[in-house]
């Protein structure tokens, strides 16, 4: 037997190795120096005209396609929703303030940030009617990407970034959306597999790592919002912690004190965290981050958090304190389905994928569920407030001069949380057509043009967001009134 | 949810743990918790700071958190 072949095969199977071990995660940059002043946070993007006394939260769930499509419907909705807001005539759209996204939800999210209304032209093509499933199931099977996915720190959602970052995001930055300097301020959420929570790619975050996040491409965040676990792996992250001089804010070491005394469990659990993260550098320098649906599958978690703290990278808060909101709009667009099933037609022993799928997706869809609930009572909570005070004052008064109370009330804010949801279609047929679409990244045509037209449909039909229409004397075009 | 009114004789801005929140003798909005709270511009009041722990609070019944001219002003 010849050595020639048996050379040429170890020849290959160098390169193959070679190969391998050159592929690597593409790393977050270091920051040289904590700049407060600097990078992606609320606080330093332009408003124009988009004022504050109209604040707009927009957020959108996970779901794949599904999602996406639907949040495409509702920012098509938004634009050619008409408005009249401090001696202006414009579009909802751009009085939007914050987005906050996940998973299927951050590939429209992340395209406005970056093209803003040029998202209208482009996307469709780009994203929502492209086979995005097929290709990464291409890419996977493409023997070049066998070597790559040998690399122990490269895995498949290390690939589908690759391609977003080439096919959909166009090799574009957070430093891209920085330079934009507008709003709204887009926030993707993945999750951190060590501590259960949830990871925004914001500024505010990347400090705590002491990384830059103008050196991400929007392409990694998206794959890491929408890392499904199973069907796509969790990315890597550098952690630079302890390098940059980082500052935490004042209220993260008051709130840790507050550890024993319970005050507040919730603001001391935040607060732990972020220590954690920062004084973890040396002993984590990796950080591994999967879908943003396991730590919250609507997006909610994170503004409502922003409505009632004055502890936060955002705070909406802090706002209504400095009497500068007068309106708050809590838009929820959630794509979640309930997959109609033949398992209790049965005797049968449910399979393991099915008991598996069952334990991963239910407690997910009962945490949405109370992370709406909590929107509703914070909402309450807001609105309830103001009126017990002018309650009490009038009741007062009505017993005579003597007896009036003056109380000071906060600062009273006009509340609208709307929800896009395929609970709220009327039709049971329509909405089971709906609950059953599948979670993927492929969708045909036809359906994709549902999903918007039912996203346009079921914001018009929102009760409040008919009340916050007559209150703007605005109009949503296309939905049975003229404008 | 709780509420605080920081008091003084004039109408100033209050910062709760160094974040600007609003104006003294009005209602505030804040987290359970403890929080720093100071007033802004001019340094003609004392405490300089004050630390609370804010908790059961209602809207009827705000912390109420004094600060003063100071006497050398």
């Amino acid at each position: 037997m010849s050595c020639a072949p048996v050379a040429a095969r170890l020849v290959l199977l160098g390169w193959a190795l070679l190969a391998a071990a050159c592929a690597s995660f593409t790393p977050n940059p270091p920051l040289a120096k904590y700049a407060p002043d600097a990078g992606y946070r609320f606080e330093r993007l332009e408003r124009g005209d988009n004022s504050d006394e109209l604040f707009v939260i927009v957020t959108f769930s996970g779901g794949g396609t599904r999602a996406a499509a639907l949040a495409y419907g509702v920012l098509e909705a938004l634009r050619d929703t008409a408005i009249e807001w401090q001696g202006r005539r414009g579009a909802l759209l751009d009085e939007v303030d914050v987005i906050s996204s996940i998973s299927g939800g951050s590939f429209p999210a992340a395209y406005y940030a970056l093209r803003g209304g040029q998202i209208f032209d482009e996307f469709p093509d780009r994203f929502l009617y492209r086979p995005i499933q097929a290709s990464l199931i291409k890419l996977a099977l493409w023997p070049a990407s066998w070597l790559k996915l040998a690399a122990p720190d490269f895995g498949r959602s290390d690939l589908a970034a690759e391609l977003y970052h080439r096919e959909v995001f166009g090799g574009a930055t957070y430093a891209d959306v920085i330079a934009r300097n507008r709003r709204p301020f887009v926030i993707l959420n993945a999750t951190d597999m060590s501590t259960g929570s949830q990871f925004p790619f914001i500024q505010d975050q990347f400090d705590l790592m002491c990384s830059d996040l103008a050196g991400v491409s929007l392409a990694r965040a998206a794959a890491s919002s929408s890392a499904f676990p199973g069907g796509l792996t969790p990315l890597t992250f550098r952690n630079y912690a302890g390098s940059c001089q980082y500052r935490q804010p004042t209220w993260v070491q008051l709130a840790a004190e507050d550890h024993a005394s319970r005050v507040n469990p919730r603001r001391t659990a935040r607060a732990e965290n972020r220590l954690s993260l920062a004084a973890e550098g040396p002993a984590r320098p990796y950080i591994h981050l999967t879908d943003g649906g396991v730590a919250d599958n609507i997006g909610l978690r994170g503004p409502l958090e922003a409505i009632a703290s004055t502890s936060h990278p955002w705070s909406v808060l802090q706002m209504m304190n400095r009497q500068r909101v007068k309106k708050l709009v809590v838009l929820v667009v959630n794509a979640a389905t309930s997959p109609a099933t033949e398992r209790d037609r049965s005797a049968s022993v449910p399979g393991l994928i099915d008991t598996l799928t069952t334990a991963a997706t239910v407690p997910l869809d009962n945490y949405s569920f109370d992370t709406v609930e909590l929107l509703s009572k914070t909402m309450n909570e807001l609105n309830t407030d103001a009126r017990l005070v002018e309650g009490c004052n009038r009741l007062s008064a009505r017993k005579g001069e003597q007896c009036a109370l003056k109380l000071p009330a906060p600062h009273h804010v006009d509340l609208y949380p709307i929800q896009v949801a395929f609970e709220y279609i009327a039709s049971r047929e329509e909405r089971a057509w709906f609950k059953n679409l599948p979670t993927t990244f492929e969708l045909p045509r036809e359906t994709i043009d549902r999903l918007r037209a039912i996203g346009r449909r079921l914001l018009s039909e929102d009760p409040q967001f008919q009340n916050l229409l007559k209150a703007l004397n605005g109009c949503l075009a296309g939905s049975g009134k003229a404008c | 949810m709780e509420y605080v009114k920081v008091t003084y004789p004039t109408r100033r801005l209050v910062y709760i743990d160094e974040e600007e929140n609003g104006y003294t003798n009005e209602v505030l909005r804040v987290e359970a918790g403890t929080h720093v709270f100071e007033l802004g511009n001019l340094s003609n009041f004392r405490p300089a700071s004050r630390k609370l722990t804010v908790r059961d609070t209602t809207v009827l019944e705000p912390l109420e958190i004094p600060f003063y001219r100071r006497q050398d002003e």
